[in-house]
């Protein structure tokens, strides 16, 4: 059941943008079961994104950069929504005669090995877990770029690569709506849906999905949040009595500039609000990409690594199980965020043998023992 | 000296002040706010200060060896505070003065509060009962103490809306209360957000002594049986969102005169109000048991999130501002009145009191927010508003109980020190027919173990080591301790008395040459008895729960006394009421129903002095409904007569 409403003036106007033939960055998605598989990997990509902030956002020490730790929280916070997002609308065209799986989450494959490409796109950086630094805060601005201008020509014909996460979610986007108008696309349990009771944190909602309305309103919360909407920094979302919010890569621009964007500032130009200090050198200094496998078994670091990345396969299957129809655990598995976030701060505040650097936490998965 | 005329001065930055400020600037009001503590970044909407701001004081709660309720935050001579550190008996007639407080005694006052930007929001629990209707009621029902001039029916509006402000989280089916039902109570009301769950500790308590039956006085000679009952309790901390909660935000209708409720469109949702620095961070309660001193996330509300909901450029705030003296018409006027005619205030320039200048504020308005103690000293030093002589009598408190015991037994561990401080309490001893013969009070189930008794866990550790326990067996003894301790509080009412009270002498002040409050306390015989009946029920509950009673009173200590040849020891419980209470004729009250002064009529009086009984309710959420109801009687004002 959704309780969206949208006017009829704005769904006819995404409608007809989508019923035109914006092209999509990556080919045409023709099937019910292709359109699944893009889902399922578009869990995957927001997920991709959470561990390279997570990594500087956790080096950064308490007391310190509190602006930019501000910022990569609420940015991280909404990948954790986007990833429920994407996880909803999948679910809801789990058509039962299709027997289409619901979003696979538990298991090795569902966690880049870093460093790596973002999960579908065609992007021409890898994705690296670092510390709190210029070059990661220069690569988060990459992983959020916005979708290149309208009839930027593909050089891509395949559905599995896209430019642009706004591009991929624009291809998504339009095949829900060409083939929801093939009868009911939205036949899937809704029992799956998480519902907005069930989350919280950071800006924007979840929608719980049952229609094409809900699911476009899911999946522009994901990329306004991330780009941006009508060519403004804004991200749509607003808060009585708070700042004006801004989309990720702007938010990102923020802690590059050393200062805030306006509500009227031009997307085009940099930010022109409130200044705030950025220490670049306030940050553990964590070796990229760090390994369970750079600590020698039995050693303490080897044991506190192996600790953290079972909680962190313990997140992943409890995540697993709550977005596959008991979204109750969605709230138990705050718990386990917890847990992770010490684990992995420990980690980040001891130095190394060799005097090379920091530990780290490197996201493995573990098999449960 | 400023020129400028505001519509209102408010002095205090606690919630009752916060409340007044947001109110009245939101309907369009200029107000001057004068706070007496030191800070002024936890208010301001610079994220970043307002954080590190907070954030010192949390680093100093974890440094501090004795985590009492005021631990956090700065003691500043130029504006102390009490401590409840500062405690010890009094000998004879020799009033103790270690502390900010001089307590004449006989008895010591065992409470303190807190003089910094947010009052004592900052330390509070967090529970948000409302009073009962028969607490309102005292004199008709049980033949003592006064009656209210208002009842429970009047202030129920006014309640919502403090439970909007503060945001509290509760669900009305589970509430159970005594002498009333839900919905007599509450309506087709809902709380903003849905209950917090309950601790694994209150699940196993109330398995364990869910309807089991207990024995206590029936207030005219006899014994009444009782069923235990347990119950959630409604909290000032953030939880989900309820959908059936449909209130955005209270509005000045000034055509109506009175505040009305904006709704929520269809697809919104009430929103939780996180920290002060970050929306997102306290968006929801994480558990952690340090409520009282310090919420490190701050899903528990304080006063500051209030303040900075006030309308800007209409709020005015100046800081290290201690008013010391009202002044009013020297004559009286043609009304036959003596309205107040400018607020006198010491800004100190360093905390430590070294110098300062001395001020005037000036309003068409006037009201004291400085909390209880403070109003009552500053109305005593000014010399006015006392055409009863009730000003800083009345002082009551919740003196408390405290029990505390060892669960035995395979898998019969509760486990505390997880999630807030308290979740749960036994509400049926806060209503009966006793009331007539003693104290009624309320029975809490506490998450923080023996914490508040002994000093737990350091206590514990500190006690094995000395036992020269070490390595495994020292862990052994540990974790069978700390898992099985059970403490329960009864808060009992205290009743007004006129010779418990504040006063003040002029051989006693402080750094900047202001009165100290010189406190009279002594706990009577209603109460005495209480603890008699309390520490039974406790005694009978704990049989029931297989829990070993391992309260000791010591005769050493400060707030120790006798009856009936039983011997306790109390405590405070932070609740400090009743130093300029309303009524319905200027001879025995400060305020009338509208909370304005007898005498004066532009001066109004609000937080928890005001109240005239306390009941079994911690006195915020009652306090807040006063002070949105005091807003509104001050809008009215002033559109009658600008």
């Amino acid at each position: 059941m959704s309780t969206f409403t949208m006017s009829k003036g704005r769904k006819r106007q995404l409608l007809l943008r989508k019923g035109n033939a914006i092209p999509p960055g990556g080919g045409r998605i023709d099937t019910i079961a292709q359109l699944h598989h893009l889902l399922q990997k578009a869990v995957e990509l927001e997920h991709s994104t959470i561990p390279p902030y997570l990594s500087a956002l956790y080096s950064i020490p308490e007391g310190t950069n509190p602006e930019a730790a501000k910022i990569i929280k609420s940015v991280v916070m909404e990948e954790m929504l986007h990833m429920v997002l994407a996880a909803n609308v999948l679910n809801s065209i789990r058509d039962p005669q299709l027997n289409l799986p619901g979003p696979a989450i538990d298991n090795p494959n569902f966690i880049p090995t870093y460093p790596a490409a973002l999960p579908v796109i065609d992007a021409d950086f890898q994705v690296n877990l670092m510390k709190f630094c210029q070059d990661s805060v220069e690569m988060f601005v990459k992983i959020e770029r916005p979708r290149a201008p309208m009839g930027t020509p593909r050089n891509c014909q395949c559905i599995s690569s896209y430019h642009t996460i706004g591009q991929f979610y624009e291809a998504i986007e339009e095949a829900l709506v060409r083939l929801s108008k093939k009868g009911n696309l939205f036949k899937g349990d809704a029992r799956n849906q998480v519902p907005d009771t069930q989350y919280y944190g950071g800006g924007g909602k979840i929608y719980a999905v049952g229609c094409l309305e809900s699911a476009l309103a899911a999946l522009r919360e994901i990329v306004g949040q991330g780009e941006g909407v009508h060519h403004t920094v804004l991200d749509g979302d607003d808060k009585i009595g708070e700042p004006a919010e801004v989309a990720h890569f702007y938010r990102f621009q923020e802690i590059l500039y050393g200062r805030h964007y306006q509500a009227t500032d031009r997307a085009d130009s940099p930010p022109s609000g409130t200044p705030f200090q950025v220490s670049w050198d306030a940050a553990y200094p964590i070796k990229p990409n760090p390994k369970l496998a750079d600590y020698p078994v039995g050693t303490e670091l080897h044991q506190m690594a192996l600790q953290a990345n079972q909680t962190y396969s313990r997140l992943l299957h409890e995540l697993h199980n709550a977005l596959n129809g008991r979204p109750e655990l969605l709230m138990q598995s705050v718990k386990i965020m917890y847990d992770l976030k010490y684990q992995a701060i420990e980690l980040m505040k001891t130095p190394l043998p060799d005097g090379s650097g920091n530990a780290g936490f490197g996201f493995e998965y573990v098999a449960k023992s | 000296m400023s020129d400028t005329i505001y519509d209102v001065v408010v002095v205090g930055a606690g919630v009752a002040g916060a409340i007044l400020a947001k109110t009245l600037t939101r309907a369009g009001k200029t107000v001057l706010l004068l706070e007496a503590g030191h800070g002024t970044s936890t208010l301001s909407l610079d994220g970043a200060a307002a954080q590190k701001e907070y954030e010192g004081y949390l680093q100093t709660y974890y440094r501090a060896a004795a985590k009492v309720p005021n631990a956090p935050y700065p003691n500043r001579p130029a504006a102390p505070s009490p401590d409840v550190l500062d405690i010890t008996a009094i000998r004879g007639v020799t009033p103790a003065t270690n502390g900010y407080f001089v307590q004449a005694g006989p008895m010591p006052f065992a409470s303190d509060y807190a003089r910094t930007p947010g009052g004592t929001t900052l330390h509070w629990l967090g529970t948000t009962l409302r009073m009962l209707p028969n607490d309102f009621r005292m004199k008709t029902k049980y033949g003592v103490a006064m009656d209210w001039p208002i009842g429970y029916e009047d202030l129920r509006p006014y309640y919502e809306m403090a439970e909007h402000e503060i945001g509290v989280s509760a669900t009305v089916e589970e509430l159970v209360f005594p002498g009333t039902s839900p919905e007599e109570f509450f309506g087709d009301y809902q709380f903003p957000m849905t209950g917090l769950p309950q601790s694994y500790m209150d699940r196993q308590m109330a398995k364990a002594t869910e309807d089991a039956k207990v024995v206590v006085g029936d207030g005219n000679g006899g014994e009444a049986e009782v069923r235990l009952r347990v119950t959630p309790t409604p909290q000032g901390r953030n939880s989900t969102p309820n959908p059936r909660y449909r209130r955005k935000e209270l509005v000045w209708d000034r055509n109506r005169k009175r505040l009305v409720w904006n709704g929520l469109c269809d697809d919104e949702r009430y929103q939780p109000v996180g920290a002060t620095w970050d929306p997102y961070t306290g968006e929801r309660c994480e558990g952690n048991a340090s409520c009282v001193p310090i919420c490190p996330v701050q899903a528990k509300y304080n006063a500051l999130k209030t303040l900075r909901g006030a309308a800007v450029g209409k709020l005015t705030l100046e800081h290290r501002a201690v008013v010391f003296r009202v002044e009013v018409l020297p004559c009286k006027d043609a009304q036959g009145d003596q309205p107040v005619t400018g607020i006198h205030y010491k800004q100190y320039r360093s905390p430590e009191g070294d110098a300062y200048e001395v001020k005037v504020a000036r309003g068409r308005r006037y009201v004291l927010a400085a909390h209880a103690i403070e109003n009552a000293k500053i109305l005593l030093a000014s010399g006015i508003a006392n055409s009863s002589d009730q000003v800083g009598r009345n002082l009551m408190d919740h003196v408390t109980l405290l029990t505390w015991g060892l669960r035995r037994g395979d898998g019969k561990e509760v486990f505390p020190f997880r999630g807030p401080g308290s979740t749960s309490n036994y509400p049926v001893f806060r209503d009966a027919g006793f009331r007539k013969d003693h104290s009624c009070f309320i029975l809490p189930i506490d998450n923080w173990g023996w914490g508040w008794p002994t000093g737990s866990p350091g206590a514990d550790l500190e006690e094995f080591l000395g036992q020269n326990l070490y390595g495994p067996r020292l862990l052994k003894e540990l974790k069978d301790r700390l898992t099985r301790q059970v403490f329960l509080h009864a808060e009992c009412e205290q009743l007004p008395e006129p010779t418990n009270r504040v006063t003040i002498d002029d051989n006693y002040r402080d750094k900047l040459g202001n009165h100290r409050p010189v406190i009279h306390y002594d706990i009577s015989n209603y109460l005495r008895k209480a603890f008699v009946a309390a520490k039974s029920i406790s005694d009978q509950l704990f049989e029931h729960a297989g829990v070993e009673d391992c309260s000791r009173y010591s005769p050493a200590d400060a707030c120790y006394f006798t009856y009936g040849g039983q011997g306790f020891w109390y405590r405070g419980a932070g609740h400090l009421v009743g130093t300029h209470r309303m009524g319905s004729r200027p001879e025995d009250s400060v305020v009338n129903p509208e909370q304005r002064t007898w005498d004066h009529r532009n001066l109004f009086l609000v937080g928890c002095g005001n109240m005239v009984t306390l009941g079994t309710s911690n006195p915020t959420l009652t306090m807040s409904a006063l002070a949105f109801w005091a807003a509104e009687n001050i809008l009215k004002d002033l559109h009658n007569q600008p």
